[in-house]
């Protein structure tokens, strides 16, 4: 598999990409993928270990070295179906992926990994483009309906799967446009909405029904959901933003993250938004060092920031990690996405302790330095450095910190599923089910924000769990 | 974590001959050090969890052993355990471990004869002449004999011949294993497996009972694995050898008159001359050391395992010093197998077992040497040509002219 000498032969390429000043002039995708030759380059690196950690690293357990050794040899057309065969969404993670199965790549244990999202993202679209990639619509319908509520990445993968099964799907979402945070939390700079319409096309024909502009349990109560359905899954996921109670929290020009981001993409679809929040000529503080803190930088900076400052409340991570002491885990290191290099301050260990303004809007910022420190009890706590305290010109906040949990939607009210201790709807990753007979759950909303490709496995499991429920046996792969 | 030892690619270079990726290794002693001390708290975590004090209490308790998670496996569905499991009841008084000595026979060794008889050869250096039966029961015959020369005398050993014995009858597994130089074992007869095992300078002869009506050449002689691991000295057997003739020899001569499969398997050094048909899979592995094959209706070729060596006819005398001239004047000179032409050392070897075993095959080849010479097959390993060039790189091509004549002489 691959070139057995590739590895030592061949360098990890990237995929090229627009230089800054370029791609700050628009909201386009601006990485583009590998040509022919690299991707088989880039193939042609995988060692065929013999024990592909890649795969066990990858939540929906891709089945990498079979299609790296396929790009190699330049049978695309086969790699897409192999790529199919675990993922509904490659062309999807193959941009926004943060790729786990690279950091537990066997290569990188000594060396740079291989480049397995270029590849992913090479083998998608060049499926795509050639026209590989076709409705599989199923040969028998089974007369069993199914309601998905939530038509991000783990209810697509869910419906995707459940309409191949042979099951009426309809996926509702309480947006204008479906996708959920495909469409709505991922910048169109990273991936442009055009996929998710390929997409919704696709599972259109293989018998998925989509209802945008539809909030269950409001529009469409939960008993009345419940008796035209036979089965229903939740996978609205985990939308309550975490807030940050300080004084000046109410001032205008402070905002979560998720009110900001949509608007961009919104315009960017041709909607005319009222009032929308903008970071053009403003000096702009994100609160948060995740990823959705980093595509508020993105965006901050096409808009024309005058100034992006990022916080972390969190020290700054090793530039590179321990790799005998991590691999082939996710390790914890200083990660600098394209939008910092897009232009940014970061600054590490910054807790903000009040906003200031005048005529009830933000004009500055009042944080402080902390200190990590073991406490008694072993838990890592955090404490002010005195004398540390400084101010920051703000005109727009963004908070960027995080997700706690399901937003508090009357749906969730009228069900009452069973929670866990972080909010999150109760069920097990063996049945997918909640407390609510015939009720399911997938995705963020039963495990919490975290990754697309998790969402997609989510989806992809509970579906199995759906059919088996309903057909008493599931043909769909787990 | 790499799954391909047999590809010469290990990442982390460990398993590899490859010079840059032998860089990348970056284990040391005391990280082994390290793992066995891990081992030993976490058993000792384990033993005392279970209320066990010593390792021996654990043996044989196999009603400790939690295979649930085993069981469960969906590869194990069907499979039932109880009888590997299976705790017979026993009373206290029965050890559950090892507990008493075993009596492995050794003061009833045919050596405890063969050392008290070879006294003057190992006290004053005087070559003695003895003879014994065999049978199957006698096993590793002359490894201890050896050891008490080595002892004495080192690896040098004594003398060529002077412990001589001529044994007959059917040796029993690994007949002069480890045999030293100065001992030579003559067989009439035929042995087991693991002739010459570590063969470390002595000589071994065997051929077949002379009143025997079976034609040597086409019926085995000695068994499977003979020379396994033979550093040095030399081997005659009048007659066919079974799977995996001189399997990882580093330096000893063999001339056998046919092999079963694998021979020559893992050979890094010596010479094996086979007078007969092989069987398959001939020099699978094999990195360094030379085979001639006697293959006069040429079909050797299919049953030799070439990934790791070439095949060539073996050039008379003249040719071969013709040869090397144009290879050295080309800047591609290298050393000579031995120290010798290919024709000198083949002839000499096959003189040997004519006059060692009486083999009438040796004999026919001999008389008909001219014609026989083209019919051999020199089996040569890539990776031994490459150390025979570069060391006469080393070792020949920076001293001058004069010195280069003194090594051909």
């Amino acid at each position: 598999m691959g070139k057995i000498t590739g590895f030592m032969e061949l360098e990890r390429v990237h995929e090229p990409a627009q230089p800054v000043p370029e791609r700050v002039r628009h909201y386009r995708e601006f990485i583009l993928r590998l040509a022919d030759a690299d991707a088989s380059k880039q193939g042609a690196r995988c060692m065929d270990c013999g024990i592909p950690f890649c795969q066990s690293g990858c939540p929906v357990n891709n089945i990498i070295p079979d299609w790296n050794d396929l790009v190699y040899r330049g049978a695309v057309r086969t790699a897409i179906d192999v790529l199919h065969s675990t993922n509904n969404f490659p062309e999807v993670t193959g941009r926004v992926c943060p790729a786990p199965c690279e950091a537990a790549c066997t290569l990188n244990i000594n060396n740079d990994p291989v480049g397995i999202k270029s590849i992913e993202h090479y083998i998608a679209d060049k499926a795509w483009e050639e026209g590989w990639v076709a409705p599989q619509t199923p040969e028998e319908k089974t007369g069993k309906r199914v309601a998905v509520v939530g038509s991000g990445p783990a209810g697509l993968a869910c419906a995707q799967q459940l309409a191949r099964a042979g099951h009426d799907v309809v996926v509702f979402e309480k947006s204008d446009r479906i996708g959920g945070l495909l469409r709505y939390g991922i910048p169109d700079f990273k991936m442009e909405k055009h996929l998710i319409d390929r997409r919704m096309a696709q599972m259109s024909i293989e018998g998925v029904e989509f209802r945008p502009n539809v909030e269950v349990g409001r529009d469409y109560p939960a008993p009345q959901l419940l008796a035209e359905f036979d089965a229903v899954v939740l996978a609205g996921g985990a939308e309550a933003p975490r807030d940050l109670p300080v004084p000046g929290r109410d001032l205008g020009g402070v905002h979560f993250a998720m009110d900001f981001l949509p608007q961009q993409n919104k315009v960017n679809a041709g909607d005319r938004v009222a009032d929308q929040i903008t970071a053009t000529g403003k000096h702009v503080i994100v609160i948060g060092g995740g990823d959705t803190g980093s595509d508020c930088v993105g965006t901050s900076n096409r808009q024309g920031a005058a100034s992006i400052t990022q916080f972390e409340l969190l020290p700054q991570p090793p530039e590179q990690e321990n790799k005998p002491l991590v691999w082939p885990y996710w390790p914890i290191k200083l990660r600098t996405s394209s939008s910092h290099e897009e232009g940014c301050e970061r600054d590490w260990a910054v807790a903000t302790k009040r906003f200031e303004g005048a005529d009830g809007r933000v004009t500055k910022l009042v944080a402080a330095r902390v200190e990590w420190k073991k406490a008694g009890d072993g838990q890592m706590r955090m404490q002010e450095i005195e004398g540390s305290e400084f101010e920051l010109k703000a005109d727009l906040v963004l908070l960027a910190m995080g997700f706690t949990g399901p937003a508090p939607v009357s749906l969730l009210e009228q069900l009452a599923p069973e929670r866990d201790g972080r909010s999150n709807v109760k069920a097990s990753t063996v049945d997918y089910a909640t407390s609510v007979p015939r009720v399911f759950a997938a995705g963020d909303i039963r495990r919490g924000q975290s990754l697309v490709v998790w969402a997609i496995r989510e989806g992809r499991q509970c579906a199995r769990a759906v059919d088996e429920f309903l057909m008493g046996k599931s043909d769909l792969p787990r | 974590m790499m799954r391909k030892c047999h590809l010469n690619t290990c990442p982390v270079g460990i398993a590899t001959q490859d010079p840059e990726l032998r860089k990348k290794f970056t284990g040391q002693p005391e990280h082994v050090v390290n793992y066995f001390f891990f081992v030993a708290e976490e058993v000792r975590e384990l033993m005392a969890r279970m209320g066990i004090r010593k390792f021996d209490d654990m043996i044989g308790r196999s009603d400790l052993l939690d295979m649930r998670r085993g069981i469960a496996h969906w590869k194990a569905r069907g499979l039932d355990f109880s009888r590997i499991f299976y705790q017979p009841s026993m009373p206290p008084e029965v050890a559950r471990y090892h507990s008493e000595e075993q009596d492995h026979g050794l003061e009833r060794a045919l050596d405890h004869q063969l050392i008290a008889a070879a006294q003057p050869a190992i006290e004053h250096k005087q070559p003695v002449r003895l003879s014994y039966k065999i049978r199957n029961a006698n096993r590793t015959v002359g490894a201890m004999l050896s050891g008490t020369v080595a002892r004495r005398y080192g690896h040098a050993g004594l003398p060529e011949d002077t412990i001589h014995v001529a044994f007959k009858g059917t040796a029993g597994q690994s007949f002069g294993a480890f045999l030293a130089h100065g001992i030579t074992f003559e067989l009439e007869g035929a042995t087991n497996d693991y002739v010459g095992k570590g063969l470390s300078g002595g000589r071994i002869v065997v051929y077949p009972d002379p009143t025997c009506p079976a034609r040597p050449e086409e019926n085995i002689v000695v068994g499977n694995t003979v020379m396994y691991g033979a550093i040095a000295g030399e081997a005659y057997f009048r007659g066919v050898a079974g799977e995996r003739f001189c399997v990882r020899n580093s330096g000893a001569s063999a001339v056998v008159e046919g092999t079963g499969d694998h021979g020559c398997e893992y050979m890094t050094g010596g010479t094996v001359v086979v007078l007969g048909r092989t069987g398959r899979n001939f020099a699978a592995g094999m990195s360094g050391g030379v085979a001639f094959v006697y293959d006069p209706d040429d079909e050797f070729r299919n049953r030799c395992n070439v990934t790791m060596v070439g095949l060539e006819r073996v050039a008379n005398e003249m040719d071969q010093a013709k040869m090397e001239q144009e290879l050295e004047i080309a800047g591609k000179g290298r050393l000579r197998h031995a120290g010798r032409t290919d024709e000198a050392l083949l002839r000499e070897l096959i003189e040997r077992h004519l006059r060692f075993t009486g083999s009438t095959l040796a004999l026919a080849i001999l008389d008909d040497w001219e014609a026989a010479l083209p019919k051999f097959v020199k089996v040569l390993p890539h990776e031994y040509t490459r150390a025979l060039t570069e060391m006469y790189e080393e070792h020949v091509v920076p001293v001058s002219k004069p010195a280069k004549q003194k090594q051909a002489a």
